[in-house]
């Protein structure tokens, strides 16, 4: 038995009456549109020019637009249901381009999609099914914005967004009710309801986070790229984002694209331990500023928009910049408001400006003398570079000054050595200026990074290993503005190279030799207990911490995964990889002192003691830092914490000399 | 009102120290240079008082070239203008040749107020200031933490300082101006230096004057002899044995040796 499948109904003409009532109609809601949406769009363009813009190539942003814009690839992965709802609504919308062109069309007798003709019934099927789609997607987003009530769009329920969604709802059944529509007074009907709700639908967009259907195709496409990609400062009187004249045209652009679906708060370290930091409200802050004030003015943008407290609280973890569906990049204004503060002096806080004058007068970010860096290393008899060895052995201000930094650089020489990989240290070496450069303090940054690639150029450095993604990070990145940095590399890029060497070797105290590890270990060092037949059955769970300027700024997720297989079974906790959740430590904040609310680095460890693992293997000494108290915090039972590095070293034979002192401390 | 602000730049604090080879000085090649703390701690008393009273910073510093930068930095942090004494026999000078030159720079300005640290960072003779002060015919108050000045535009204004003492104990005093007060560090919270400061320093009025024209070099009343590092004494004892033996052994060392129980 075979369905009759019903006809899209339409009226077959239109009296003059109606076309006139149509045309004034059409015209009035498409001036009420123009009216609301043209001081938008003039603010965007009488802001200030962004002077590193360039359009080319345009490869990444065809590519940025066809996969995050019509894909919505970006909108389902990170929030798989509401993403898909999100997505049938507007790929709807693109099928019901054609429809509402007919739909008008038809008014002045010039339909082009004949229901009844072959290409009319195929489309209005097709567009049919979106209908459907579109329909129960927004009835879901509906049930989660008014029932489910997720904690980042707010306590304040946005009634705009009701009505919105009952307009699409509206829009939707009006098409769908005509396919079963019966006599001409109903097909008319229907025809105006469904032309009416367009019309009203219109003129609600420009100043509702609406705003994002006709702006964010475009913020997409245009957006800076790259992470975290900080402008450069232009001419003697920019010092960053202080005022509205300050804000460039991405920057406005952006602000005004907000949807306000609340992803950047909802993985928002600050915003999520109590502190007063939301990102959609720093954009939301802006684009309110640009409303009041435009984007000539000279009032602080810092003030009665947006809070000073708020922008230092941020760990630049880049989770917000990561997860934002509409290409807005929060970095770019969170640290340029904070560029705005420090460079013009507005920031006044204690524990800032003594670390600032201890980095203007002193080399490292933990301001000790720079001869416990010389004693650490003679010490250690680190060989110096002379430009002969292959590698130059970055220490950073954690790995040079901090005991537990020595030691994962301890780690990484025992390797390095093993795997008879050329090496040495610098005699003198600064901060790279990562923490200064998060800060906004272009000066201070600008004098270490100079000082820095002086110290490379003269030593002839071709290739950096550290194990600090924040010193790898600035190196390659942020160093560029002021000379050509040389190659960089995490220790966990290089670790994961030499995996096939240093699989031959016992990681852990008590694993399993596992058939196909040919090469085993030939003795393991005297102190070190022969693992018993009972525990070689038992695997260690370590659980990895993706850092932030690993793991979003880098892109390195596999790599250091790799590392910890060698020595336990990797586990993961909820966020991970690309939804890592940060320490803590990232953006300055390390040295700020206490923060308020509950410790970010707190959140972190009890996430990633809760799933059992025996082992925390950290891949940055700063997140090390922040966990060794976070964990201990914890009382006993909690994780061993360790650095890959101290994983990949674990397993390698002792030289006598060391073994011997490991023994008397053990 | 005006206020100069004497300022010596120093070795930074990290810098390599090696003795020059005639052991009058050290070598200064390699070396990096910084403002005298305690001269950053009067420059910001000056700085606060400017912004509480309005007026005039000015900065004088004697030495050679490399000074110039330090002044830059003063001035990058607010102050107003600066006198540079082109030296470069400053090492040869005593603390009243220093003060000579600096009373010289100090004295056409007529200021309401010089303010400068305390002592040196490098020599720690704690001397220039108050010489300063006696060759300028001024009043004057040492290890000042805090400036306060009532009615500042009027020519009987009044200082109230606070002075540091030993063992805790603090001073107020009063005294009038014109004044010469030395400064003690951690009396206030340093600024930071910042790019829009020193953008602006760029354009402010920074004079060289000559030493040679400020007179002739007086010849020193105190001469260095020669300078040598401290003896490094390595006295550290690990005393052997198991716990009880040991803490036995370790009290008699500490009662017959150390003395101090």
């Amino acid at each position: 038995m075979t369905l009759p499948l019903p006809t899209l109904a339409e009226p077959d003409h239109f009296s003059l009456g109606e076309k006139l009532l149509f045309a004034a109609l059409a015209a009035a809601s498409l001036a009420s549109f123009l009216r609301r949406f043209a001081p938008i769009v003039s603010r965007i363009l009488h802001a200030k020019k962004d002077a590193d813009f360039h359009l080319f190539p345009l490869g990444r942003r065809i590519w940025d637009f066809f996969w995050e814009v019509l894909c919505q690839a970006k909108v389902i992965r990170q929030r798989p249901l509401p993403g898909l709802a999100h997505a049938l609504v507007f790929w709807a919308f693109c099928a019901f381009v054609v429809v509402t062109l007919n739909h008008c069309a038809l008014v002045f007798g010039s339909g082009f999609l004949a229901p009844a003709s072959a290409p009319g019934r195929a489309y209005s099927y097709f567009a049919a099914l979106f209908a459907l789609a579109c329909a129960a997607g927004i009835l879901g987003l509906f049930v989660r914005r008014f029932f489910l009530r997720p904690r980042w769009f707010g306590k304040d329920l946005s009634w705009e967004s009701g009505l919105i969604a009952l307009l699409i709802f509206a829009l939707m059944v009006t098409y769908l009710a005509a396919f079963f529509a019966h006599g001409p007074l109903a097909v008319r009907s229907l025809w105006w309801a469904h032309t009416l709700t367009l019309l009203l639908f219109l003129p609600i967009i420009p100043h509702t986070k609406h705003l994002h259907l006709v702006l964010s195709p475009v913020t997409i496409f245009l957006s800076r790229g790259g992470f975290s990609r900080i402008p450069l400062l232009h001419g003697d009187e920019d010092f960053g984002l202080v005022a509205g004249k300050d804000l460039t045209q991405i920057a406005a652009l952006q602000a005004y694209s907000c949807v306000e679906c609340g992803r950047c708060t909802e993985h928002c370290p600050a915003n999520n331990t109590g502190k007063t930091l939301n990102p959609k409200d720093v954009v939301l802050g802006l684009r309110a500023y640009l409303n009041a004030l435009g984007p000539a003015s000279e009032e602080p943008l810092l003030g009665r928009y947006n809070a000073q407290e708020a922008v230092f609280q941020c760990t630049t973890c880049g989770a917000c910049e990561f997860q934002c569906p509409v290409g807005i990049e929060h970095l770019p204004l969170i640290v340029g408001l904070r560029r705005g503060a420090v460079n013009t002096g507005a920031w006044e806080d204690a524990h800032g400006a003594k670390f600032f004058l201890a980095l203007e007068k002193g080399s490292n970010a933990l301001g000790l003398p720079a001869s416990e860096r010389e004693k650490f290393i003679e010490k250690n008899a680190l060989p110096l570079f002379d430009g002969t060895q292959e590698y130059c052995l970055w220490l950073g201000c954690m790995g040079g000054y901090d005991p537990r930094g020595r030691e994962i650089v301890l780690a990484l020489v025992k390797v390095l050595r093993y795997l008879k990989v050329s090496f040495g240290v610098l005699r003198k070496e600064k901060c790279t200026g990562d923490p200064v450069r998060r800060l906004g303090n272009d000066l201070l940054f600008q004098q270490l990074a100079e000082s820095n690639l002086e110290t490379l150029t003269s030593s002839k450095t071709k290739k950096i290993i550290s194990i600090c993604p924040h010193c790898v990070r600035t190196i390659q990145e942020d160093w560029k503005e002021f000379g050509l940095p040389p190659a960089v590399e995490h220790h966990s890029e290089f670790l994961a190279r030499h995996l096939g060497v240093l699989k031959g070797h016992d990681f852990s105290r008590a694993e399993s030799s596992q058939e196909g590890r040919v090469l085993q270990v030939p003795s393991l060092g005297p102190g070190k207990a022969q693992p018993s037949s009972e525990q070689k059955e038992e695997t260690e769970k370590v659980v990895f911490h993706d850092p932030c300027y690993l793991g979003r700024y880098r892109n390195i997720y596999d790599e250091p995964r790799a590392v910890v297989s060698l020595a336990g079974e990797l586990v993961e906790a909820p966020r991970h990889k690309e939804r890592s959740f940060c320490c803590g430590a990232g953006g300055g904040l390390a040295f700020l002192g206490e923060e308020k609310g509950q410790r970010v680095s707190h959140a972190r460890a009890a996430e990633l003691a809760a799933t059992g693992a025996s082992v925390v293997a950290a891949a940055c000494p700063f997140c090390n830092t922040m966990f060794r108290d976070a964990l201990a915090a914890q009382g006993p039972g909690a994780p061993e914490l360790v650095d890959i590095a101290q994983l990949a070293a674990r397993g390698l034979p002792q030289n006598p000399a060391s073994n011997q002192t490991e023994n008397a401390s053990a | 009102m005006k206020i100069i602000v004497a300022i010596k730049q120093v070795p930074e604090r990290d810098a390599p120290l090696r003795i020059a080879s005639d052991a009058k000085g050290i070598e200064e090649r390699e070396l990096q240079w910084a403002m005298n703390e305690p001269d950053a701690y009067a420059l910001e008393e000056a700085l606060q008082l400017k912004e509480k009273h309005g007026g005039e910073v000015v900065i004088v510093s004697a030495g050679p070239e490399r000074v110039g930068a330090t002044i830059r930095e003063a001035l990058a942090k607010g102050a107003d203008r600066g006198i540079h004494i082109v030296a470069d026999d400053l090492a040869a000078r005593d603390a009243l040749g220093v003060a000579q030159l600096l009373a010289a720079a100090v004295k056409p300005e007529s200021p309401d107020l010089v303010l400068t640290g305390l002592q040196s960072e490098d020599l720690g003779l704690g001397q220039t200031g108050v010489i300063l002060a006696e060759l300028l015919n001024l009043p004057h108050a040492s290890l000042i933490l805090q400036v306060e000045i009532s009615s500042a535009d009027s020519p009987q204004a009044q200082i109230k300082a606070k002075r540091e003492l030993e063992e805790g104990w603090f001073q107020s005093i009063e005294m009038p101006t014109p004044a010469v007060l030395t400064i003690q560090s951690g009396g206030n919270k340093l600024r930071y230096a910042t790019l829009m400061g020193i953008k602006r320093a760029k354009t402010k009025e920074l004079r060289t004057l000559d030493a040679t024209s400020l007179g002739a070099a007086a010849a020193p009343v105190a001469v260095l002899d020669k300078i040598t590092l401290p003896q490094k004494k390595k006295s550290t004892q690990i005393i052997p044995g198991a716990a009880k033996e040991a803490a036995a052994t370790l009290v008699e060392k500490l009662k017959s040796e150390a003395r101090v129980l």
